[in-house]
């Protein structure tokens, strides 16, 4: 072997296919995107833009032929849909054409006679069945739930919790999907998710946050973990605009002051 | 020191991708903030496919879009992005052409901001000109200053823009002027001469 090629980069057999976001920073970050069929945690606290995010990944993979699907837990399909058009470059036939589905769980819920507050075993398999009938049904390439929180909400034992992230994680990647999984957190430190067991399941997390700045509330994305790829670890700002998100390196100069 | 006709040639022949500091002699400030912008966004920007976006950190957008109707810009050949007017609580009518920004502190944000606008025109020839170094320099430490200046500047050079950064002689520290030396490629002072006037 020529003395050149051992510290070259990878064999191109070891490097996984990216899922482009679509957000070019977030992109560059990944080294082109989320290798395909990871499911990755994007975690933040209330007003990080976790659900903005989610929903530019679906309607940029929903331009370039790739299906996508939407599983609302927490907020109706009609604010969803308010969202997206403050989106320029969303085109509202990406609905009507199937290449885009936005589902509300709660009427899942409600089909499947899940009324009780606490999921039961039977009662959890029934959502996992029918999330894989969805999954075969709109063909999806890119899944978003939103949120994993609420959905875990209704399933108390952690043992349980922990055997639904396993199976509904293995079910995406079994699908071929590449999934984004909305975690709501408080402002604790190295904690991803309200259970703690979603982190160690996925395998991805990308963090969404605030940080200070003279009072100042600076909302910055960092990837914590993302198998498959080298990433950056360093923490960007995120600005949201009509053309989708932006991101510019965190100053360092700030990162001695409040954050 | 520099005259009206001669600060707009000679900004028009700089190269794609130059930037510049035009610092301005605190003698009669006015005339000579007129000058700068005679020579930026009306001559600079006369070339037909030209789009300024002007950076105000100084004064409120509102104020310098009234100068340059004055210059006869029309609205769809300058876009503002304006870090002053919500600190000064000047908010009650905004510019369609302005984008506001809540903080000067917010440095990513601006310079988010100018990157939202250089893809929504991306078509055009563009112009950055942050107004003024000073005025960043109250609200932001030097060394924040110096990384945001070297990655804005960079990255407007990679990109071939023309970049204008206003400053005020007089008040200019030795740490703005070590900032300046190391980002733009020359200083002009630009002073108008009393028998100008």
């Amino acid at each position: 072997m020529p003395e050149s090629s051992a510290v070259s980069s990878p064999p191109a057999s070891t490097i996984r296919a990216r899922c482009r976001t679509g957000i070019e920073g977030l992109d560059n970050i990944l080294e082109g995107g989320i290798p395909k069929g990871n499911t990755v945690l994007v975690a933040g606290s209330v007003g990080t833009g976790k659900t903005t995010l989610t929903l530019e990944f679906l309607i940029r993979g929903a331009e370039v032929g790739e299906r996508s699907l939407f599983l609302s837990v927490t907020e109706a399909s009609e604010k969803l849909l308010e969202n997206m058009r403050s989106f320029e470059f969303f085109q509202p036939g990406l609905l009507a054409s199937g290449q885009l589905t936005l589902i509300d769980v709660p009427v899942v819920y409600a089909k499947l006679g899940l009324t009780h507050e606490e999921l039961g075993i039977d009662e959890i398999d029934a959502l996992l069945q029918t999330i894989s009938r969805l999954l075969v049904e709109t063909r999806a390439q890119r899944v978003v739930i939103d949120s994993i929180t609420s959905l875990g909400y209704r399933i108390k034992r952690e043992e349980r919790i922990r055997d639904f992230m396993l199976r509904l994680s293995q079910m995406l990647s079994q699908h071929g999907c590449t999934t984004l999984l909305v975690s709501e957190i408080g402002p604790l430190p190295g904690r991803y998710s309200l259970h703690g067991v979603e982190e160690v399941v996925v395998d991805g997390v990308v963090l969404l946050g605030n940080v200070r700045r003279q009072g100042d509330i600076l909302r910055v994305l960092q990837v914590i973990k993302m198998r498959g790829t080298s990433h950056s670890r360093a923490q960007y700002v995120v600005e949201m605009t009509p053309i989708g998100l932006l991101l510019a390196p965190h100053l360092k100069g700030a990162r001695a002051e409040d954050d | 020191m520099v005259r009206e006709t001669d600060l707009g040639e000679r900004l028009r022949s700089l190269s794609a991708g130059a930037a510049i500091a035009l610092r301005l002699d605190p003698q009669n400030y006015a005339d000579n903030y007129l000058l700068a912008l005679n020579a930026t966004i009306r001559d600079v920007g006369a070339d037909p496919n030209a789009h300024t976006i002007y950076v105000s950190v100084t004064n409120p957008a509102s104020l310098v879009w009234t100068i340059a109707q004055a210059l006869d810009i029309s609205p769809d050949r300058i876009s503002f992005v304006d870090a002053i007017s919500h600190i000064m609580m000047e908010f009650r009518n905004p510019l369609p052409n302005a984008t506001y920004l809540e903080s000067p502190r917010m440095l990513e944000n601006l310079m988010l901001r100018v990157e939202y606008l250089l893809r929504k025109h991306s078509e055009r020839r563009n112009i950055v000109i942050l107004d003024s170094v000073n005025s960043l320099a109250i609200h932001n430490p030097p060394a924040l200053l110096s990384e945001f200046f070297h990655i804005l500047i960079n990255n407007l050079k990679a990109r071939r823009v023309l970049t204008v950064l206003l400053a005020t002689a007089d008040e200019t520290t030795t740490t703005i002027d070590q900032i300046l030396s190391l980002v733009v490629d020359e200083t002009i002072d630009v002073r108008v001469e009393p028998e100008e006037l």
